[in-house]
């Protein structure tokens, strides 16, 4: 054990030598997860503004006019009163409001009649949310009206006398859609750009670490440096368990660093701490038995950067390190949980949005463990080989 | 350290390795006691390196075993700290210091820290490189490089030290210091084991020499003892041009050669009485249409009896 | 031509190395699938609906949802799985239809819909209003039958039968789109995204990871043997140049072909894309030789290269569209020369832009090649003397 601990801290002293391993260990991801969290600094939170222009004046057009700035509407979008369509067109265009209703003269009067004035939504191609949300918003307090109308034609339709028009209006005019929605959070935190691309850069660069590493054992052994320690009273074992050490410490390292400065500096939510750690363990043990694996299947130096760059980009496209995975389709999901860094991102993402502790992660760290122990036990035949 | 029992140090019993359907070595014995510098000479390809890694436990031989100190190497872990392992190549972390490499190899043996701190000062002290201590191998030069690779062998004072040309490309004046150093191990009671390609090296430093080819030792002993093998026989080297297999065939023939073999631009031949042979392999020659440029003759040295045993010259 | 032979060794030493093949050809493709099959469906919502013991009048909601333009839904049988699913924004918002909602039929019970979603969620947000409006033409047509079958002879179910068959020929208010013919910033979705931009992303990250091969030749004093011959230094850079050149021009043609051909990609005007790969080629050209030279040993460069091209090409849009980035960041990202080329794509792909449309941006990227062409020349050009 000794030796081991010898191997390893002389291996991390020439880690930290080299500067290469200090960018990719800890300057990149951080660089990289500030920019994420700068570039999406403040649009997180969905708020527009929406120009009305109101050319009716009447009680329903007034109504319609305070239902956009009631306490609901009003955390999602603020409105501006615009004088004309032709002001509105022109401020959607330039991107002055995001999208803007027209309420058409003679609105109020008309809405309940047999022909009822359209209202118009002026939308932008660059803002298509904002149109749509305006739609939804309209549909749903016309949709009242409009149920009020089909609710007395079908009764006129199944049999109601069409001297009754006017009594079945005034009735139903008092109606109220049986079938409401209401909007209830989740009480899920939102997974922030920051917080889903911290870990996602962290394991990214930490993957790097099969690189790194796997080199480092070619250029040792081409240097002569593991049979020199062979002909030392060292075991094979204690040089590979001195080597995997060595992985283990600098991997912990760096994601830990990445965890603290992120979730410091940059409010990246990693959830429950104790739960993060073990599952940032977990994943760091993985690389440990990738960067075995790929010393085991390369013979030589360039083989196994070949290998290893391989590996990581594949590992990382497929894991969600790069993309929010679970905005993709279900399959690209299903593969995603068949790699180690995919299942951490799983946990990860769990713990900043479904929040818990342990529980939220055991299944990720269960899998991500039997995915070491099946390459740590086909690397160890391997590599075994290698040292020898 | 284990007190040292009586007789050699290192012990080979019919050794054999074979890589594939090869086989490097072919059942080599040779064993090599305290203060006994043993020189291991052969062409490329011979054995010499397979011997010395199956010595270091580095290989699994095949067959026989290997002991120092009387405890086998390939089962007892603890005897490699009795052997100091100087590869051929620069086995150093460039990136790291002199004395961070020293250090780190030093603990691989197991040495408490302050016997690693006296030792590793004590190896710089003799590689004469206490002043670039905290120098980045890398900055040094090959001369540097190959005795802090002496060095980092000795760190663990060893019972055999055991060398795998330790001079190849190495200048003139440090192949110099490097072998009055080996000698110096030698007088202090350190058993070498050491493999050369130049034979003036051998000559020099070494107490027993072992001539290995195609995986056997073919001779064995002192330089005197193996010289005498030869008996009053000369060495006579014929720089010529034409078809020198022809004229090598044709020098066989004659009687009286014992031995002929060929270099790019010369033959040399081993007879018994090589001024008065020297008439008759000029005559050789002229039916074939060789011409003799230089003739060389030289009392019987080691090279000699190399050429005599293998039929080949030993730097081709 | 001695650069002609220059550029054509290098090339051979990139072809022969597999690992570089897969990071100039394999790789980017394989992006761009996995990112196309992503960045598509922002127009339609992915809607969860958990309907377990909501019955008949529960089913015709689901069908309705169904049969809505722009709804996708996918089904779950428990809350948890819903939430769970929506947490992890696998769906844009989750509806839980309450037990017994055949009730509101029967017995003319008001319910409530349960609707899923964070306020402070944008797509969740529209997907949510999307998703109440058709519940409330569900309610419509339940109020409709229970108050004709109140007020008139029919039974409840006839009335919905009449109610559903009126509903599209009632009058009612309508609600008319009126575009305010602004033109596109961004991209299209799906591949027509992803192409583009990775191919922009790739040329520039293989370039400056590529640089590792100039290092590489120094190191091995290839340089020097050329010098010693009848070789000059600005041969040695021309070879060089054109060796990154080249291998962008094919990186470029590659991803456009396939993109073409594979995944319906249409590159806009030709003559005006052209014009663009082959600048962006010589962006890339500028990129490789300066990473040759502003790093010390091969690992730093294939270390430090990719890390720097990801970090530009967030920065320059590559990554998602700047447009939803803050004003400063966008501003920030057009220093960056991606930022240009990916506004040159939006133009052609989104605006049928034309040669003269993306003159601005051609004209910065060529700027950019000039100043990195002939900052990596005066470098290269120092140390090989």
């Amino acid at each position: 054990m000794r030796t081991a601990l010898l191997i390893a801290r002389k291996d991390l002293r020439q880690r930290m030598r080299d500067r290469s391993a200090i960018v990719l260990g800890l300057v990149a991801p951080l660089l990289i997860a500030a920019l994420m969290s700068f570039a999406f600094k403040g649009t997180e939170t969905f708020h527009y503004q929406l120009g009305v222009v109101n050319e009716d004046h009447g009680a329903i057009a007034t109504e319609l006019v305070h239902a956009l700035s009631s306490s609901t509407s009003r955390s999602i979008l603020t409105v501006e009163n615009l004088s004309s369509p032709a002001a509105a067109r022109a401020d959607v265009h330039d991107g002055h409001v995001a999208a803007a209703l027209v309420i058409p003269a003679g609105f109020s009067a008309a809405v309940a009649q047999q022909h009822p004035e359209s209202l118009s939504i002026v939308t932008s191609v660059n803002n298509q949310v904002a149109g749509n949300v305006t739609r939804s918003i309209a549909a749903s307090f016309v949709a009242q009206i409009d149920a009020d109308r089909l609710s007395v034609m079908t009764a006129l339709a199944g049999g109601a006398p069409a001297n009754t028009l006017n009594a079945l209006s005034a009735k139903a005019a008092t109606l109220r859609i049986p079938l409401q929605s209401v909007e209830r959070p989740i009480g899920a935190g939102q997974l922030s750009a920051i917080s889903y691309y911290s870990p996602a850069m962290a394991i990214f660069f930490l993957l790097f670490t099969i690189s790194f590493a796997s080199r480092s054992f070619f250029v040792d052994r081409t240097q002569g440096m593991i049979e020199r320690m062979r002909a030392a009273p060292v075991r094979p074992a204690e040089i590979l368990a001195g080597k995997a050490l060595s992985v283990l410490v600098y991997g912990t390292l760096s994601l830990a660093t990445v965890g603290v400065i992120t979730s410091t500096a940059f409010g990246a939510n990693w959830g429950s701490p104790f739960a993060a750690v073990l599952l940032g363990f977990a994943m760091v043990i993985s690389v440990v038995c990738l960067t075995a694996l790929v010393i085991g299947v390369a013979r030589t130096q360039r083989q196994a950067e070949g290998f290893s760059s391989i590996l990581v980009f594949g590992l990382a496209l497929l894991g969600g390190n790069f993309i929010v995975i679970s905005s993709s389709p279900p399959l690209m999901r299903t593969l995603a949980l068949f790699t180690p860094n995919g299942e951490a991102m799983r946990g990860f993402s769990d713990l900043s949005t479904i929040g818990g502790g342990l529980g939220t992660v055991a299944t990720p760290i269960a899998v991500i463990l039997l995915f070491s122990a099946l390459t740590g036990g086909a690397a160890m035949a391997l590599a075994r080989r290698a040292v020898s | 350290m284990a007190a040292m029992p009586d007789g050699p140090l290192l012990r080979c019993e019919k050794l054999r390795r074979s890589f594939g359907d090869r086989a490097a070595v072919d059942g080599i014995s040779l064993s090599i006691s305290p203060g006994e510098i043993y020189g291991l000479l052969g062409p490329n390809g011979a054995g010499k390196t397979t011997m010395i890694k199956m010595v270091c436990g580095l290989l699994e031989p095949d067959g026989g075993e290997v002991t120092v100190g009387g405890r086998h190497v390939s089962t007892d872990l603890s005897v490699k700290s009795l052997i100091g392992y100087v590869p051929q190549d620069i086995a150093l972390y460039p990136d790291l210091t002199a004395s961070e490499n020293l250090s780190f190899i030093a603990r691989l043996y197991k040495l408490t820290s302050d016997v690693v701190r006296e030792r590793v000062a004590e190896v710089l002290e003799l590689c004469e490189l206490s002043d670039r201590a905290n120098d980045r191998v890398d900055s040094f030069s090959g001369g540097m490089k190959r005795r802090l690779n002496i060095g980092a062998g000795l760190l663990h004072h060893p019972q055999l030290l055991v060398l795998d040309e330790p001079t190849v490309g190495v200048d003139p004046q440090s192949r110099h210091s490097i072998l009055e150093r080996v000698q110096e191990f030698g007088r202090t009671g350190m058993a070498v084991l050491y493999t050369t390609h130049y034979m003036e090296e051998a000559e020099r430093v070494c107490n027993r020499v072992g001539i290995i080819d195609h995986g056997r030792l073919i001779a064995e002993g002192t330089r005197r003892e193996l010289v005498e093998r030869l008996g009053e026989r000369d060495r006579i080297e014929l720089s010529a041009t034409g078809n020198l297999e022809a004229f090598a065939a044709a020098c066989r023939a004659l009687p009286g050669v014992d031995s002929v073999a060929t270099t790019a631009d010369a033959v040399q031949v081993v007879a018994s009485d090589g001024r008065r042979m020297l008439p008759h392999l000029l005559e050789a020659g002229e039916p074939i249409d060789v011409t003799v440029n230089a003739i060389d003759v030289t009392e019987p040295n080691l090279e000699t009896v190399f050429l005599h045993l293998t039929g080949t010259a030993l730097r081709d | 031509m001695r650069a002609l032979a220059i550029a054509r060794a290098s090339t051979r030493r990139i072809i022969r190395d597999r690992t570089a093949l897969f990071f100039l050809l394999v790789l980017p493709i394989i992006v761009i699938i996995i990112v196309g099959a992503t960045v598509r469906g922002f127009s339609t919502f992915r809607v969860g609906v958990d309907s377990v013991g909501s019955g008949a009048a529960g089913q015709r909601i689901v069908t309705a949802l169904d049969h809505s333009r722009g709804i996708d839904i996918a089904i779950y049988t428990d809350q948890k799985s819903l939430t769970t699913a929506l947490a992890r924004g696998e769906i844009s918002v989750g509806v839980l239809l309450p037990a017994g909602l055949d009730a509101v039929e029967s017995e003319a019970k008001p319910a409530t819909v349960t609707i899923f979603a964070e306020q402070v969620n944008s797509a969740q947000q529209a997907a949510a209003t999307a998703v109440s409006s058709v519940i409330l033409g569900q309610g419509a047509l339940v109020q409709s039958a229970s108050f004709a079958a109140a007020h008139s002879s029919s039974s409840y179910n006839q009335a919905l039968a009449l109610a559903t068959s009126l509903q599209g020929t009632t009058p009612h208010v309508g609600l008319r789109n009126v575009s305010a013919d602004t033109s596109a910033s961004t991209l299209p979705q799906g591949y027509s995204y992803s192409a583009p931009t990775e191919l922009v992303l790739f040329v520039f990250l293989s370039a400056l990871a590529g640089g590792a091969a100039i290092i590489e030749t120094r190191r091995l004093g290839m340089y020097e043997r050329m010098l010693a011959g009848p070789v000059r230094a600005r041969t040695i850079i021309a070879g060089e140049a054109l060796t990154y050149f080249l291998l962008a021009l094919v990186q470029s043609a590659l991803i456009i072909v396939v993109g073409a051909i594979a995944f319906g990609v249409s590159w806009g005007n030709p003559l005006a894309a052209a014009a663009l790969v082959i600048t962006w080629a010589l962006v890339g050209a500028g990129a490789g030789l300066l990473s040759g030279t502003l790093f010390r040993t091969p690992e730093q460069a294939s270390a430090i290269g990719p890390t720097a091209g990801i970090a530009l090409a967030m920065l320059g849009g590559c990554m998602w569209p700047l447009s939803i980035v803050s004003t400063t960041m966008r501003e920030i990202g057009h220093v960056t020369p991606q930022a240009w080329a990916v506004d040159a794509w939006t133009s052609l792909l989104s605006r049928h832009g034309t040669i003269t449309t993306i003159a601005p941006q051609l004209g910065v990227l060529a700027a950019f090649a000039v100043v990195l062409l002939s900052v990596s020349s005066l470098r290269l050009y120092q140390r090989l003397r």
